[in-house]
């Protein structure tokens, strides 16, 4: 390989990468406030026995799981305006695309925990003298939110990489800008590997966060 | 009257019954042991004790008061107000680990029968005080040796007042060195007066602490007499032979 190495657009690029930065970070901040929130109430909703809540709780946790998030998101960019006539910005259309597909997973993730809770608790709280939501507001709850939290987190840092997608329905992400500068500068080595390495600068801080977390969490709840 | 009063208990779980017909008293300064081979029905008593059970049939009183009356398929009627009379450790500790020693020791009080966190806070400083756990209270389970997370459950049993304590084989879980410090709490208990119905394996402890021994088996009480009278002299053969068998087993 005689190829050689020009740094020299992509330093001059860099702002512009940054604000395609700022622009993945908004997009997985929302993303993550929908997946916690909704996923929160998906969850709830999941364990109680009324199948008219059920069933599509279970559709729509499974819908998201088991299709690629690229569908889901050009399908609502595409299809949501069409089929219900709004006409959202594509920023908006991905923030509720990468939500909605956050929020399936981390429902699992809420539900999984609240079901690890030993039974024992239930039986605890009622010697206690405890009522239902006391226990649930106070015992398995507070339990459960621990547990969840490495997966939640892991789920998270998911949905920033996997925001990546939207530079498909031209939303001007990080991966947006990158593709466009490295075609502009003829530079596609040095500006997608820099691309590369600020998705990687952000990542693998909060991956090795999740070790330590996890570590914590585990050594709380063993008892 | 007795203080305790099981009358024709009937405890299935599905097709298996445990009780069918269970009668037992307790007077208000009892403290009843309770033995047998395992699948007896020990455990499952106590659990109908603390209204964790559903059953099928007969009633328990508790003082003056009806505190649980069966009836089959779920429409057991249970009063709650006595129900927080009572007060339950369990086997394997069941502290809440998301709390610390003195969040544990406080929960119910404050949340469940609204004393203040103040008043709360002073008492379980007591109470861990009395237990030698005083440097403990800000300690999280995980934290703990487990004879120290039995004491923590028994101090948070004690919280409520309770009028009666059950114990479900306290000890079972522990490290035999860790067992005394545990069943010292309890003879200081005992002491202090506290009615208390306890399961348990060991049958040293049972002889020290029981006013009254109770050997069930299938269901049924066998033989119940103060504890010098039951290790000492049986007068049951299943009584005989269910002590040969765990004295010999232990000694």
């Amino acid at each position: 390989m005689n190829y050689e190495f020009n740094w020299f657009y992509v330093k001059k690029a860099l702002p512009q990468l940054m604000d395609g930065l700022m622009v993945t970070l908004q997009l997985t901040l929302w993303a993550n406030i929908i997946g916690l929130v909704l996923g929160f109430i998906v969850a709830i909703g999941m364990l109680s026995k009324i199948r008219m809540i059920v069933w599509p709780l279970t559709a729509y946790i499974e819908f998201f799981r088991c299709t690629p998030a690229l569908i889901q998101l050009v399908w609502f960019f595409f299809c949501v305006p069409i089929l219900f006539n709004v006409w959202w910005s594509a920023e908006f259309m991905g923030m509720l695309a990468l939500g909605l597909n956050l929020a399936a997973f981390n429902a699992e993730a809420y539900r999984a925990a609240i079901q690890a809770i030993p039974h024992a608790h239930t039986d605890a709280s009622t010697a206690l003298g405890l009522n239902v939501l006391q226990r649930i507001i106070y015992v398995i709850l507070p339990q459960a939110l621990i547990l969840a939290l490495p997966v939640l987190i892991t789920n998270g840092i998911g949905i920033f990489q996997q925001s990546a997608l939207v530079a498909l329905i031209s939303v001007q992400d990080l991966m947006y800008e990158g593709r466009y500068i490295a075609t502009q500068t003829f530079r596609p080595i040095e500006t997608l590997t820099t691309v590369a390495l600020i998705y990687f600068a952000v990542s693998f801080p909060v991956s090795q966060a999740v070790t330590l977390v996890e570590r914590r969490t585990k050594r709380l709840l063993a008892s | 009257m007795a203080f305790v009063e099981i009358d024709g208990l009937i405890k299935r779980y599905g097709t298996l019954s445990i009780f069918e017909g269970f009668d037992l008293n307790m007077g208000s300064t009892d403290r009843l042991v309770l033995i047998g081979p395992s699948g007896c029905g020990k455990s499952t008593l106590l659990r109908c004790m603390m209204g964790l059970e559903d059953i099928a049939g007969g009633t328990i009183r508790l003082g003056d008061d009806d505190y649980i009356d069966g009836a089959p398929n779920g429409k057991m009627k249970l009063n709650r107000q006595v129900q927080k009379e009572v007060g339950m450790v369990f086997q394997h500790y069941t502290l809440f680990p998301h709390l610390s020693v003195l969040g544990n020791l406080c929960l119910a009080p404050v949340r469940s029968r609204g004393i203040k966190k103040s008043e709360a806070r002073d008492k379980a400083l007591g109470l861990l005080e009395r237990f030698g756990l005083a440097d403990r209270a800000n300690f999280y389970p995980s934290q703990l040796s487990g004879g120290q997370k039995q004491r923590v459950a028994i101090a948070r049993a004690l919280m409520l007042d309770p009028k009666l304590m059950l114990f479900d084989e306290v000890t079972s879980a522990l490290d035999p060195e860790l067992v005394v410090e545990v069943e010292n709490t309890m003879m200081e208990l005992a002491e202090a007066g506290m009615p208390m119905m306890i399961v348990t394996h060991d049958m040293h402890f049972a002889r020290n602490i029981a006013t009254q021994v109770v050997f069930q088996e299938r269901g049924k009480v066998i033989e119940a007499a103060p504890p010098k009278d039951l290790f000492g002299n049986p007068q049951q053969d299943r009584t005989r032979d269910f002590l040969r068998n765990v004295l010999h087993i232990e000694g």
